[in-house]
């Protein structure tokens, strides 16, 4: 049975790789990497953000430039609004009796407001850099956060792709009229969707890896990496072959699995820009779940229980599509 | 090697039945030939003896299989020759085989044996996509071949194929069934089923109308005579005469005897002309 598997997955491989647009799907993760490579920002083009309020600590505004981008508003109610609008931007405020507090959303990484905790204690004690003792901190990370979060997208994407070529030799099969003759061999059904998933499995996790090598990720757990992705790629390899049975031509096979897209890019825009409350109306969709899993592989900064809690939510979810869409992909295949 | 009893298949799952109450045995090693017009239920029969299709109504037992608990080892057993080749048009043809081939458990051919079998050798690293329709439709015939199958299904084996490939095909058909394997043959040739089969079922409508040897339904169906042509003082004469009227045999015997025989025939009747005398239909 394994050996059928791999039988099957090793001549859609070969097939995949003289078709141009098999060919092509296979290459994009490169070409996302060197793209990504290009245009993000090094770590030193990136400044954390503060917002103060205007006037209340004239010295500490210019203390806190040193290091930071500050913007100034006008009172509290407007700082609060300021921080809910977007991630990464930390309010400092008054407190009262020479004290401060750290506004913040919440969903900002650990180390933006580390930083800024640091700047407020450096400037309650007078601290300047010349009068700095002490070694310099460094907080391991070297990859900007834009990177981070263009790398987290393009690994998603990465995910639809395997989808994508499954949706493609499916096409394949049903043009040259095989899956017949495929079904009068002593392949099992199941066999021969296990041995057709694999490739949607195969360029998902081999493209994702050689991205983050190529984009600099190479301290990162990539067992974590890995989790993440083989569970991310269930629900584009279920789509795929989906488009496959109901397509006849590979154009329209490959352009009817943009409508993944839609969730994919609209879960992540809604992890990033809304506030907490609007958050669980993307429960539902996976790749939500994976872009927090990815996060925190891409920030070295989750445990494997934190990752096993994302890819097993995405696993569950995709279990329940499976439940929806397997008889649909075993008659179609018949 | 074949058991079919009572055998019925609706596509509309209501009693408008594309196969009714068909019921047939194949013993092995023998040639059956399944004949009938388009759209008769030749391959819907097929198909379920097959496993493509699922078994509604009936008793079915292929190779030694019960057909309603298919177990994919039968497919060790049994080959298959698609009227429409099948094959991936990506793949060159040695490579359609080998892949092919190692989908199965049981010891298989040499892909280039089957390869030259069919007259393609030469053509084997060329992809099946370049082939004519049928180059492709013998790399399908020799595909069916790959697992030494003991039962061979061929669906219209020499449709497409010019004579001498057709003349090909129907001797390695002869030869593997020398070896003992049995072969169901679907066609609506009739020339072929009575140059190849040992046993012809008439299929109509999705009914069996009739099973027996070629040789049995030209005795029955056709007209004990036989056609002499000769010259007579330099003019064509042309006579005939009966194999069982003892004067008429005796007339025969004499006119060979004393004549420059020119041509001679036996009155039998084809199987196409049974076929219609039978069904009342033409095989069209």
């Amino acid at each position: 049975m394994i050996r059928k598997i791999f039988l099957i997955f090793k001549r859609d491989l070969k097939v995949s790789v003289r078709n141009f647009i098999t060919l092509y799907i296979i290459v994009v993760p490169i070409i996302f990497a060197v793209i990504i490579n290009v245009f993000s920002p090094g770590i030193n083009d990136t400044t954390v953000e503060i917002v103060l309020i205007e006037g209340e600590n004239v010295e500490q505004g210019e203390y806190f430039e040193q290091f930071a981008k500050v913007e100034f508003l006008n009172d509290l109610d407007e700082m609060e609004e300021r921080v809910k609008k977007r991630d990464n931007i930390i309010g400092v405020a008054p407190d009262g009796n020479n004290e401060y507090f750290i506004l913040s959303q919440g969903n900002e990484p650990t180390y933006v407001v580390d930083y800024v905790k640091n700047l407020v204690t450096f400037d309650h004690y007078d601290i300047s850099v010349e009068d700095s003792q002490a070694e310099i901190v460094d907080y391991g990370r070297d990859i900007s956060p834009l990177k981070r979060l263009m790398v987290n997208v393009a690994t998603i994407f990465t995910s639809v792709l395997g989808g994508m070529i499954i949706a493609l030799n499916i096409v394949e099969e049903k043009t040259d009229n095989t899956i017949s003759a495929i079904n009068l061999s002593p392949v099992s059904r199941l066999g021969f969707i296990a041995g057709k998933s694999l490739i949607g499995v195969f360029v998902p996790v081999v493209g994702t890896f050689l991205m983050l090598f190529i984009t600099g990720f190479r301290d990162i757990n990539y067992f974590h990496a890995f989790l993440m992705v083989v569970t991310s790629c269930i629900i584009s390899i279920m789509v795929g072959f989906i488009e496959g049975i109901n397509n006849d031509d590979v154009m329209n096979a490959a352009g009817n699995m943009k409508m993944l897209f839609l969730p994919l890019f609209g879960s992540i825009a809604g992890a990033e820009l809304l506030a907490d409350k609007w958050q669980p109306l993307f429960y539902w969709v996976p790749f939500y779940w994976t872009y927090k899993g990815n996060n925190l592989v891409l920030s070295n900064s989750g445990s494997l229980i934190d990752i096993m809690k994302y890819s097993g939510i995405v696993l569950v979810i995709s279990m329940i599509v499976f439940i929806v869409l397997a008889p649909r992909i075993r008659k179609g295949l018949e | 090697m074949i058991k079919v009893k009572n055998l019925y298949h609706s596509y509309s799952n209501d009693e408008n039945y594309a196969v009714d109450d068909v019921s047939f045995e194949i013993s092995k090693g023998e040639i059956f030939g399944f004949l009938g017009p388009s759209g008769a239920g030749k391959s819907t029969t097929q198909n379920i003896l097959t496993g493509l299709l699922q078994l509604q109504k009936g008793e079915v037992e292929v190779a030694g299989y019960d057909v309603k608990h298919i177990k994919n080892k039968m497919f060790n057993k049994i080959g298959m020759s698609f009227e429409q080749s099948n094959v991936y048009n990506k793949m060159s043809g040695l490579e359609n085989l080998e892949f092919y081939g190692k989908l199965f458990d049981v010891d298989t051919r040499n892909p280039m044996e089957l390869i030259k079998m069919v007259g393609l050798d030469g053509k084997e690293n060329i992809k099946a996509g370049k082939y004519s329709k049928g180059m492709k439709h013998r790399l399908t015939f020799a595909r069916s071949m790959i697992n030494n199958p003991e039962l061979w299904f061929l669906d219209e084996p020499t449709t497409g194929l010019d004579p001498a490939i057709a003349s090909n095909i129907k001797d390695i058909i002869k030869e593997e069934n020398n070896k003992g394997v049995t072969i169901f043959l679907t066609t609506h040739n009739m020339y072929i089923a009575d140059e190849l089969c040992d046993r012809v079922a008439f299929i109509v409508d999705g009914k069996i109308r009739l099973i027996d040897s070629p040789k049995e339904l030209k005795l029955k169906y056709g007209e004990k005579l036989v056609e002499v042509e000769y010259l007579r003082e330099g003019k064509p004469i042309k006579e005939s005469y009966s194999t069982v009227v003892e004067e008429e045999k005796n007339q025969l015997i004499k006119v060979i005897k004393e004549n420059n025989i020119q041509t001679m025939h036996t009155k039998e009747a084809t199987l196409e002309e049974i076929f219609i005398k039978v069904t009342g239909r033409g095989l069209v």
